[in-house]
């Protein structure tokens, strides 16, 4: 009898150790899966302000023509985001455009009529919307890279590591420290 | 002294858990109660009234999101009807990694908001017509934060659980008086026990006032829960703190007196002046204090 039971005890705790490993392999893909789907919806979000941005350039335009460097510094970030793919690429595309945003809000500033238009009113807090969902889908992208990253070095999930196929990711890091502030919309 | 958000999110978790945990203790002693007192001949009521309280709160909490629409008589709205509350309650959903719940107006000129649904997919979030006209957006954006955290963290599910150890122990103990006045005389086999007796009659008198104590003691641990997520989603103390004490300013409150829907306000209309441990919520001065503490500066007044 007591040699039966040392067999159901071991039985027990091999399933438990095997539901253990798995509980452990599946949060590390878990915390994959999430990394990809916040670089998603940073993605889902600068495409919004590319969306954005000509209806702003047209609407900037219509009070302000003469002020072209604004314009082709607005409409070349544009263009160099859309091309980016990696996290280092999209970032600096995304820095280079909050810039050439923030000096086209500050163009607006000088031209009241501009200021006071409903439609420019309107997409100024589309903008800054965008520029608050781009910026909380940063902080989330970097929050879930945080998770792995630490998952990866720490035990006991480090074990699984090269079992789960997962590799440590890159932080999502604006390049230049001013870029990562949205630019200033006032109400 | 700063504070973080992490410390208070798992503090409060913890404090939940040892809440509930609390609950069914009660629910554990009653019963003995019961059979000390009568014997095992009303076993039957436990599971009857687990059966109504049960089916009393999980159909309310099922059916969460239309019935608190309907009696608050919140009108949902679209991206067209208030663009700028859409964008912001869009924003949290981004840096929450939730889904866009229903967003819906209560015409009611106090300030107030809640968040209730049975989960995240089915989540309705409403703004009084009163908070809309005095907060801006970091305050609102705050507030959104503070409703979405309620949604993400569960909380309709965690007050549906307490409400129904709270109503089965109500039930139980209700029948228990019943039995004790009208049938006295079954009671068979503790007689000779004087001492267990009066504990029992104690636990039977007792167990449901402990059970609303530990049903309003969970909510306050929610909300307080609430604003420390809602950090975590804005990384900004200062909009919720700004709102809070506009709320605290304001000294008009929601027409929606009812107790049943009492708790999914961001500030309670029902809770005095005074502080009291039947409360839903925690003193919003308190409140205000633990942000500003989280935004790292000292408490107001010093």
């Amino acid at each position: 009898m007591a040699s039966m039971w040392i067999l159901i005890i071991v039985a027990v705790v091999i399933v438990l150790l095997v539901l253990w490993a798995i509980a452990l392999y599946n949060r590390l893909v878990k915390a994959n899966v999430a990394v990809d789907e916040g670089f998603a919806q940073i993605e889902v979000q600068l495409q919004r302000r590319f969306d954005l941005i000509p209806n702003l350039v047209a609407t900037v335009k219509g009070y302000a023509a003469h002020e072209s460097g604004t314009f082709e510094a607005v409409t070349q970030a544009r263009a160099y985001g859309e091309k980016a793919t990696t996290v280092p690429e999209v970032a600096a595309a995304d820095g280079m455009l909050t810039q050439a945003l923030r000096g086209l809000l500050a163009v607006a500033e000088n031209y009241p009529d501009l200021k006071a238009s409903a439609n420019f009113l309107s997409l100024q807090e589309e903008l800054s919307a965008t520029e608050n969902k781009v910026s909380f889908a940063r902080q989330f992208y970097n929050d879930s890279v945080r998770t792995l990253n630490t998952m990866i070095v720490t035990i006991p999930t480090k074990f699984f590591v090269g079992m789960a196929g997962v590799k440590a990711r890159e932080f999502y890091e604006v390049p230049d420290a001013a870029n990562r502030n949205a630019p200033t919309v006032s109400f | 002294m700063a504070v973080s958000f992490r410390a208070e999110q798992s503090a409060n978790q913890r404090k939940t858990w040892l809440l509930l945990g609390l609950m069914f203790i009660a629910v554990i002693a009653l019963v003995w109660a019961i059979a000390s007192l009568f014997g095992l001949q009303i076993y039957w009521i436990v599971p009857l009234a687990v059966g109504i309280s049960l089916i009393g709160v999980w159909t309310s909490y099922w059916k969460s999101d239309s019935l608190v629409l309907a009696m608050t008589k919140a009108k949902v709205i679209d991206h067209a009807n208030a663009p700028q509350l859409f964008n912001i309650v869009e924003e949290v959903c981004v840096a929450a990694g939730l889904p866009m719940p229903k967003v819906a107006i209560v015409d009611d000129p106090a300030p107030n908001a809640f968040a209730t649904g049975r989960n995240p997919e089915h989540a309705v979030i409403a703004f009084t017509t009163g908070i809309l006209k005095v907060m801006d957006r970091e305050q609102l954006q705050g507030v959104a934060a503070h409703e979405m955290a309620h949604v993400g963290n569960r909380d309709t599910l965690v007050m549906a659980v307490a409400a129904t150890t709270a109503g089965l122990l109500a039930i139980i103990a209700d029948v228990g008086a019943r039995v004790a006045i009208f049938g006295g005389g079954r009671n068979n086999n503790n007689s000779n026990n004087p001492i267990a007796a009066i504990v029992a009659i104690v636990i039977l008198i007792l167990a449901p006032i402990a059970a609303l104590l530990l049903r309003a003691s969970i909510s306050r641990k929610r909300e307080s829960l609430a604003d420390a997520t809602a950090v975590q989603f804005t990384r900004n103390p200062t909009g919720l703190r700004r709102a809070l004490e506009t709320l605290a300013a304001d000294g008009s409150v929601v027409h929606q007196k009812s107790t049943s829907v009492a708790h999914v306000w961001i500030e309670s209309p029902l809770d005095g002046k005074s502080k009291s441990m039947f409360d839903t919520h925690p003193p919003i001065g308190e409140r205000i204090a633990l942000l500003r503490q989280m935004e790292g500066a000292p408490p107001a007044g010093e």
